[in-house]
Formats: structure tokens, C-alpha cells, sequence
């Protein structure tokens, strides 16, 4: 069923004092689809993401996870109901090998934390889930070499093995593509092609051929607001988009 | 292998045997005997602080309460002219200082960074004042233990701590148990997750971990080692006094910590006797001690960025 529901919001709001950093915002996310978020610079993009995966507290408004009310919760209780996500600034652990870095990730899927004498090298499954994403964005080659080593482009691949071996449902990425060359945006959006048969996904990107390419529903938001969600074509041809990114014409005049 | 390096085998190897023989020759002089002791109960107690400082990224200047605890406890919790038996009686006070750990691990963990450092330092200031002004503890003087606890297992005693040489193996058995458990904790899945808090808390975080938990836990184990540290020194010198929980006491641990090299845990064992050392030397040397010990500590720390541990891992790995 494609049009399943995973993850909604309901007038969710995020207030800075008088600030309105996100107003009113209600949404809905479906299962394997690939949702874009698009806006200017201060639109709440991040906002809105870091509410979805728990970080940040709402002001107001509800999120809902397969029907269960969640705001609120401590983050790692979203990840354990599936809600994984990457990073804008690349959020590693560098000392380590990006095989541990996936380790990290999946032991909690498999086995008990807490297990103060067991070899965190003994557990076969981890050990596999971990090298399965790394494999996945294409890391074979670096499995075991550690994270700071490895370049930018590689990092950001790494950055989203680590959500993927938490075995999520849906996925939250903050800019997955910033900084990256050509090439490796093709990677990436190749992958992420691949991901949304399986996965429900938010993107949020600032590179918008790679959003309009990758889109199933985009949503747009300016200043805090809530401006649209529609398909691609339909956002494309809304006039207040346009307003949005370029300016009202008079300004434009004025100016 | 939970050794991971060859300068930890081969410092460790080093050491043990050193340690094995050392009443051998030192028969005769019990004051030697006794001095080595305390270094390795010292030992024991910066061990469970590099853990916390190097390892699990706690910070804390309050080590020394739990040190002091677990001295103060047994005179508490024992009859004053009937000798317990000790391994009952550490395990008993052990259990209590998790359980104050518990309490205070929950106060302190809500903070981090410089008010993680600051809420610990005062906490164990207010125990300190406390048991300074109690009478019922003795205040200044502190509180005397008039019988050495008895050793036996199911009967065997084979450890008379009235022995300067049996207390000390008894001793030398508490740094090889601190830094086997140390080290196999910080192998295990637990350790996993501790060192990627420490590493990145918010992407631990954001990976489903409930890092407050893991930091809690370490925290108590951590402390509950210092405590059984303090129960040894306690039980050598006969006494317990504030003095054990001073700042100065978290202090120096964290000194012979850093010097050592922090996080190697080996390395702390390396720091103790180092700084104990040089202590020794330099008061058998000159009235002004203090500022020589100083000045070798701040030459040490500035010329060994890793501490002695990584120097020595410069010299022997590869």
C-alpha cells in the first residue's frame, strides 16, 4: 500500500521567543515516497526536521508516528520507532573505522547494550547489518579505514550508512548532497532513487534539480510558513513560489 | 585480546612481575612495603578516574568522595571489637557506594562540561564539610579502625592483612581485578556505546542510544572502584579522616591521570608511580619539594602531550 501514512504533523509550531521560526505547519508523509522540503534560507527546513526526529521541542502542535502521538519524546525514542536521521554538517565519529561506525548503528537492532563482558566483536549479525550499509552507499572499498581519512564526498555516504544500518523506516536527511562534487551527487541520488522503493523519505536539499528529479510530494516553506506541497509540476507552477524565491515583482522594481 | 597494544603488554608484563617480586626483596623493610602499597591502592583509585575522565568523557573533581566513602563505610557499617569478614563486608560497602553513586550520578549527569566539573567539585566539598563537622564522625580526627577485618573463603585464610606482604598482594590483586574488569567493559557492547558518547553524545543520541543511561551506569562503576580503593587505604593506615575526600586528593588523582596518559588506563598505573616517585625524591632532596615536584610536572606535561604512556607508544609501536 503505497499511500500509507508514516508520519504527520498537526499545526506544529516553533516559536524562538518572538521569533516565529515555524508556524502552523501540517503535513503528512507517506510510505515509500520521497518527500522534498524546499525554501529559502531561514524558511525552517531544519526546524522542521529537527522536530520530526525528536531533537528539538515543539512550541506547539503534534507529530504523529503511525498514529501514536510522539512529540515530546526523548530523541532516541523516535529512533527506535524507525525515524532515523543524517546530519547537515557531517556527524561522524571520526576516530573510528567506518565499519564501527556502522557497528554503533546496528548493535542496537540486534543485541542488548548493556552487556557489560561480551566482546563487542562477537556479535556476527552487527557485524554483517554494518558492512551491508556500508555496501548499500558504496563503501565497500572503506570498511575498514577510519572515518577522518576518508574524503568529504565519502563521509557524507558514510554519514547516511549510519542511518540506514539503525534499520529505519522512514529516513530524515538534512542536505545530504552540501558540499558535494558532481559526481558524487550522482551517486547519491542514484541511491536515494534506490532508497524511496523501500524506504519513506524526507530531503531536505538545496540542490533543486536533484529535488525535482527525486520528488514524489514537495513541500514548500518561506519565512515559517507553510506555502505548498503538490507534486512536482504543481509546485512548479505556483506563482507564490516563485514570489518566494525571487522576490514579488514590485520589490524587484523598487530595487 | 583486550590489550589491544604492545606497549600495553609489554608495560603490563613489566609490571606485574615487578610487582610479584618486590616484598621478595623488601622483606626485611616494611615501610617500603607499606609504600608500595598505597601506590598500588592509588593505582586502583586513578585507574576507575581515567576510566571516568579518559574513557566515558565524565570530567569529574569529586573522585575523592567516593574514596573517602568507602573508608568512612566500613567503620559505619562494622562492630567496632569484632573482626568481619572483608570480602562480606567490601562486597556490603561496595553495594552502598553504587547506590550513593546512583543518587549522585543522577544529580550531576544532568550537566556537562564545566558544570559537570563544577557540580562534582561542590558535592564533594559538601561531603567533606560534612563529615569535617560531624562529630559523630570524628570531625578532623577522623574515625579509627580498631580490627582488621579476617579474609576467609569457605573457611581458607590464607591472607592475614595485619601482614604489610599480605596486605599488599591483597592489594596487587585489586589493581590486576580493576584493570581486567576496566578493560573488558570497555571492550564489550556497553563500552561500545560509552565510547561513542563520549566520541559524539549528539550522534549517539540521534542513533537511538539513551546515553544518560550509559554515562550513569559508568559513573557508578567507576565510583564504585574508588570506593573499594578507599576501603584498602582505610584498612592499611587503620583509620579514615576527611582528608581522604579533599579536592586536593581528586586533584592529584587527575594529575597522575593526565601524566600517566589519559584514557590508556595502563597509563594511570604509570602516572601513580611516577608521581609518587618523584614525590619521594624530591622530599628526600630539599625542604622546597613542592615547587620542584611542580615544576617536573608542568615540564612533564608540556613535553609529553600523550603523557608517559604515549611517549612509551612512540617509542615501541611499529
Amino acid at each position: 500500500m503505497a499511500n500509507d501514512i508514516i508520519l504527520e504533523t498537526e499545526s506544529l509550531s516553533k516559536h524562538w521567543g518572538g521569533i516565529k521560526a515555524l508556524n502552523d505547519i501540517s503535513l503528512q508523509f507517506q510510505d515509500k515516497q520521497l518527500h522534498g522540503v524546499v525554501g529559502p534560507n531561514g524558511a525552517g527546513k531544519s526546524t522542521l526536521l529537527n522536530m520530526l526526529c525528536g531533537t528539538l521541542k515543539p512550541t506547539s502542535g503534534c507529530i504523529f508516528h503511525k498514529g501514536d502521538q510522539i512529540e515530546g519524546m526523548k530523541p532516541w525514542k523516535f529512533v527506535r520507532r524507525g525515524i532515523g536521521r543524517s546530519f547537515q554538517k557531517t556527524n561522524i565519529y571520526a576516530d573510528v573505522t567506518c565499519l564501527e561506525n556502522c557497528a554503533v548503528a546496528a548493535q542496537r537492532r540486534f543485541t542488548g547494550s548493556f552487556n557489560l563482558f561480551a566482546s563487542r566483536h562477537a556479535n556476527k549479525l552487527v557485524r554483517e547489518a554494518a558492512e551491508k550499509a556500508l555496501c548499500q552507499v558504496g563503501l565497500d572499498s572503506r570498511i575498514h579505514t577510519v572515518a577522518a581519512e576518508i574524503s568529504y564526498g565519502e563521509q557524507r555516504q558514510l554519514e547516511l550508512a549510519m542511518v540506514l544500518a539503525t534499520d529505519p523506516c522512514i529516513l530524515l536527511l538534512d542536505e545530504p548532497m552540501a558540499g558535494m562534487g558532481h559526481e558524487e551527487s550522482q551517486r547519491i541520488i542514484e541511491l536515494l532513487n534506490e532508497l524511496k522503493q523501500t524506504y519513506s523519505i524526507v530531503l531536505v536539499e538545496h540542490d533543486m534539480d536533484a529535488i525535482f528529479e527525486l520528488s514524489d510530494q514537495l513541500t514548500v516553506l518561506d519565512n515559517g510558513t507553510h506555502l505548498i506541497t503538490g507534486t512536482v509540476d504543481e509546485v512548479r507552477n505556483e506563482p507564490r513560489v516563485k514570489e518566494a524565491y525571487l522576490g514579488k515583482e514590485d520589490e524587484e522594481e523598487a530595487a | 585480546m583486550i590489550f589491544e597494544k604492545r606497549t600495553e603488554r609489554i608495560f603490563l608484563a613489566i609490571f606485574f612481575v615487578i610487582a610479584l617480586c618486590i616484598p621478595l626483596f623488601l622483606e626485611d623493610n616494611s615501610f617500603f612495603v607499606g609504600k608500595a602499597t598505597t601506590i598500588l591502592i592509588l593505582a586502583v583509585f586513578v585507574m576507575s578516574l581515567d576510566f571516568l575522565v579518559g574513557r566515558v568523557g565524565l570530567v569529574t573533581l569529586g573522585h575523592a568522595l567516593f574514596y573517602g566513602l568507602g573508608g568512612y563505610l566500613f567503620v559505619i557499617v562494622t562492630p567496632e571489637y569484632e573482626a568481619v569478614n572483608f570480602w562480606i563486608y567490601a562486597m556490603y560497602i561496595m553495594g552502598i557506594s553504587a547506590l550513593v553513586a546512583l543518587v549522585v550520578g543522577v544529580v550531576v549527569l544532568r550537566t556537562s562540561g564545566i558544570y559537570f566539573i563544577m557540580i562534582t567539585l561542590a558535592i564533594s566539598q559538601m561531603a567533606y564539610y560534612f563529615f569535617f563537622d560531624s562529630l559523630e564522625f570524628g570531625g578532623n580526627d577522623g574515625l579509627f579502625i580498631f580490627m582488621k577485618p579476617e579474609t576467609s573463603i569457605f573457611g581458607l585464610n590464607f591472607l592475614n592483612l595485619d601482614n604489610p606482604t599480605h596486605f599488599y598482594y591483597l592489594s596487587l590483586l585489586a589493581v590486576l581485578v580493576t584493570l581486567l574488569a576496566i578493560k573488558i567493559i570497555l571492550r564489550s557492547r556497553f563500552g561500545r556505546i560509552v565510547e561513542a558518547s563520549r566520541l559524539n553524545p549528539e550522534r549517539t543520541e540521534a542513533l537511538g542510544y539513551n546515553i544518560f543511561a550509559f554515562r550513569l551506569i559508568s559513573y557508578i562503576i567507576g565510583s564504585t572502584l574508588a570506593a573499594y580503593a578507599g576501603l584498602l587505604f582505610a584498612l592499611q593506615y587503620g583509620y579514615v579522616n576527611p582528608q581522604f575526600m579533599t579536592w586536593e586528593m581528586s586533584g592529584t588523582a587527575l594529575v597522575m591521570s593526565i601524566l600517566g596518559g589519559m584514557g590508556t588506563i595502563y597509563g594511570a598505573i604509570l602516572g601513580t608511580i611516577t608521581y609518587e616517585g618523584l614525590q619521594y625524591f624530591f622530599e628526600h632532596m630539599s625542604e622546597d619539594w613542592m615547587l620542584f615536584m611542580g615544576g617536573a610536572i608542568i615540564l612533564m606535561v608540556l613535553l609529553l602531550r600523550k603523557g608517559l604512556a604515549g611517549y612509551l607508544e612512540k617509542l615501541l609501536e611499529k
